[in-house]
């Protein structure tokens, strides 16, 4: 027979293919067992983030019609800044919710590139962080639209063009990150960076508090650079357009458009990189060939040795994978410098903040359970970052109540660590709060740790989520997983800042600490207790997590 | 009689409506190279899973070295390793550090633990690459990899899911010696495979299932005698698995119907 020659679909075609693809894997996924409590919980994380967004908007909606109506378009530049700040920072800070999706594995079909760059770009208006975005931008264009109905057409060019300039922006700046953190030299290099910058920040508010009479007319001789970003000229135009000043609608659209041509010159190139088949493993290049028997010098378990051997075993391979894992050595690394930099801006130059006075029993019990409340948060999906390794848990001799040893031993050692530094370093910064606060704050700690570990460990053998090692993009936690571990975080809480305030009510400043001891017990004591409840567990929903996380 | 090392009775599991193994009945001797076939979705995956401990039955027994796999999970764990489906690898370690976890895991001492991998390792010519991840192997370096995991701890039976799928000659040459050196020193192995040949010329019996149900269960000489009527025919694996699989109307199809690819 001869061969026949078949045409390619063409662009819109290949487009609707792929949308089709998304929309039936999407379908198929909602069949799945484990795939329903997801949902249940992307509802209610749903409706939670709905409310916020929402509120923005209306919030957005009416600054815009203010401004316009009072003719104060430097609000309006406000309000694009708010929004540009938040799209490209949360998908930094947090893993995004967008679509838990590999668009680079569709490069096996015969796509062009243009389609590959459109699908990658319509991808990234998948993301939390730009539909909220969006949404928030068309209320600011509606708002502008009913104070002065007129100039909307022009608003709205001018926010589409924004809009352009953000999603393309966004995904050049994941696009990178992700090639940063896939290889361990650059991504120690950032992540290094990255901390010196963090730490250099604790300096600045005491550096202003020092220089501020000299760091004023900087500052506002800086200002007006501000005018060239984005932002600032969307917002010009759009006075440009009130104003009917046509010359400045055209300099701040060509200046919006002119970015987002050289941000898309740029991706393309990141795209076209992947499209060729760019290597992001570990280890791209050829090592050279070294006959050389590995020794057990790396043996880390081997320092561990007071645990059983088992739990040793599982301690290692989890401090392992956390070295390994720029994402995760960076939500670790964040918190306790957040807790210096609130230290130093707020309580020790500054011993109040507006006004209002911030004593050390609310200081130091706020940011420990800020510490608390992030860094327990993986906790709640401990199984994310297995894979298929999963499996060697349940074809080892080991109980899972091993497992949950192991994994919860290095949380609550990295916790205690943490949380030590920082209370250390507040000691140093702000001087010794009273012995009954601090005996509050370490039996505080066991109780709310302790409290939620096993909380977490049914929550990560109930609610299981596969997540990518060193990836940002694409990744969403496990819906119910997220509202679990926040309902929990809540109740405890909620519970402690009682037992704090009880201790002032009463006036006996020792009884948080004898609240908290006695809780803490009972909590240690249902830890143990959970285990083996939480082995039958694993039994019985092993199946679940296999399926979950050998995909 | 020698010692059975894997027996099952009525061995169901079901899916939902779907039954992918149904009501199974092996009996694998100890020290027997034993081959599980199957086509395609006939449920050999399922029926290791279930014999590993990855798989709870629907219903049935399963008793491995003599002992009821429920009430005795940890203990024959222990006793038996394994190479699953996918291998279930922690992709994020190198080849050392993971050997060193599943020697632990099973409950062997470090200093053990590390002259079995540097042995391993060595044997399986894996040694090359210390400091890369698993990510970055390729995929007979991970499947050797695995089967070195899977044996560490001296294991009395071996499941291995497809251990020569996507193994080049040369890695298959490592495999297969290791595993002849295993059934010397009288550990059973119980592999599945599609190459029929590795399998006819490596095990000592063979079962096959099909659809759910076991089909066929003996040695090679049995399972020829059951076809033809009489011992001693030179029927291959490939034309007794044809002929046992195929007569339910799954045989070769005719290639005649896709006469747009030529």
């Amino acid at each position: 027979m001869a061969h026949v020659r078949t045409a390619l679909p063409g662009v819109l075609q290949q487009i609707q293919l792929v949308s089709r693809l998304r929309w039936r894997i999407l379908r198929n996924s909602l069949g799945r067992k484990n795939s329903r409590w997801d949902i249940i919980g992307v509802v209610l994380t749903g409706v939670i983030s709905g409310i916020f967004v929402l509120g923005l908007c209306f919030a957005f909606y009416s600054g815009a019609k203010y401004s316009v109506a009072k003719g104060q378009y430097e609000w309006m530049t406000l309000l694009l800044w708010a929004i540009f700040l938040f799209w490209q920072g949360f998908p930094i800070f947090v893993a995004g919710f967008g679509a838990n999706f590999e668009f680079k594995t569709l490069l096996r079909f015969p796509l062009s590139l243009s389609v590959f760059y459109i699908i990658g770009l319509a991808y990234g208006l998948s993301d939390f962080s730009a539909i909220a975005s969006v949404l928030w931008l068309l209320s600011l264009s509606i708002g502008a639209g009913a104070a002065s109905p007129g100039i909307f057409p022009g608003v709205l060019l001018l926010v589409l063009t924004f809009i352009l300039f953000n999603v393309t922006l966004e995904r050049l700046i994941g696009s990178w990150l992700e090639r940063i953190f896939a290889r361990r030299r650059t991504r120690e290099l950032f992540v290094g960076l990255f901390v010196l910058c963090m730490v250099c920040l604790n300096f600045l508010n005491p550096a202003i508090n020092k220089h501020s009479s000299s760091i004023r007319p900087l500052a506002l001789r800086l200002f007006p650079y501000l005018d060239w970003f984005p932002p600032s000229l969307t917002g010009r135009a759009i006075a440009g357009v009130a104003h009917l000043q046509p010359t400045q609608f055209l300099v701040g659209i060509v200046g919006v458009l002119a970015y987002a041509a050289l941000l898309t010159m740029l991706l393309w190139k990141r795209f076209s990189a992947q499209y060729r088949g760019e290597e992001l493993s570990e280890t791209a290049a050829p090592l050279p060939v070294k006959v050389e028997v590995p020794t057990a010098d790396s043996d880390l378990s081997g320092t561990l040795l007071f645990l059983p051997p088992q739990v040793a075993a599982i301690a290692g391979k989890e401090f392992r994978y956390l070295k390994r894992n720029g994402m995760m050595v960076l939500s670790l690394i964040v918190p306790p410098i957040m807790v210096l930099f609130l230290a130093t801006q707020f309580a020790a130059r500054r011993p109040a903040v507006q006004g209002i006075p911030l004593s050390s029993e609310l200081f130091f019990p706020g940011l420990m359970a800020y510490l608390i409340l992030i860094l327990m948060a993986p906790a709640y999906n401990s199984f994310a970052y297995e894979g298929r390794g999963i499996q060697s848990y349940f074809l080892a001799p080991v109980r899972f109540r091993d497992v949950f040893l192991g994994k919860n031993f290095v949380l609550v050692t990295i916790l205690v660590l943490e949380v030590g530094l920082s209370l250390g370093a507040l000691i140093f910064i702000n001087g010794l709060p009273p012995v009954t606060l601090l005996a509050a704050i370490a039996t505080g700690f066991i109780f709310t740790v302790a409290g939620q570990l096993s909380i977490a460990n049914w929550s990560s053998l109930k609610f299981p989520r596969k997540l990518e090692f060193g990836k940002m993009q694409g990744q969403r936690q496990s819906g119910m997983a997220v509202l679990m571990a926040f309902g929990t975080q809540i109740l405890l809480g909620g519970i402690s800042t009682v037992i704090l305030f009880a201790g002032k009510w009463t006036d006996n400043p020792w009884l948080p600490a004898e609240g908290f001891a006695f809780l803490g017990l009972a909590a240690i004591g249902g830890y143990f207790a959970s285990l083996d409840g939480l082995s039958h567990m694993a039994e019985s929903k092993k199946e679940t997590l296999l399926e979950a996380l050998c995909r | 009689m020698s010692e059975i090392a894997v027996h099952t009775q009525e061995l169901t599991r079901k899916f939902g409506n779907l039954t992918a193994v149904d009501e199974i009945d092996l009996q694998v001797a100890a020290g027997q190279f034993f081959g599980f076939l199957g086509p395609n979705g006939a449920g050999k995956s399922t029926t290791i899973k279930m014999l590993t401990g990855l798989l709870a039955p629907t219903s049935g027994r399963m008793q491995l070295l003599g002992l009821d796999f429920a009430a005795n999970a940890v203990e024959l764990k222990r006793q038996i390793g394994v190479v699953p489906e996918g291998m279930g690898l922690f992709e994020r370690l190198t080849g050392a550090e993971y050997l060193q976890f599943v020697g632990q895991m099973y409950g062997l001492d470090r200093s053990t633990t590390r002259h079995r991998s540097e042995e391993l390792l060595e044997f399986m010519q894996l040694v090359d690459r210390p400091k890369t991840m698993i990510a970055d192997y390729s995929h007979g370096m991970q499947k050797k990899l695995a089967l070195a995991a899977a044996v560490i701890h001296g294991p009395r039976i071996l499941f291995l899911d497809e251990p020569f799928e996507g193994v080049d000659a040369l890695a298959a040459g490592a495999l297969k010696a290791l595993l002849t050196r295993m059934i010397e020193r009288g550990t059973t192995i119980f592999l599945t495979s599609h190459v029929l040949e590795i399998v006819e010329r490596l095990c000592s019996h063979v079962a096959i299932i099909n659809k759910g149900q076991l089909v066929g269960q003996g040695s090679l000489e049995e399972l020829r005698a059951g076809i033809s009527g009489e011992a001693g025919n030179k029927l291959t694996l490939e034309q007794i698995f044809f002929s046992i699989v195929g007569k339910d109307g799954t045989q070769r199809p005719q290639i005649e119907e896709l006469s747009w690819l030529m």
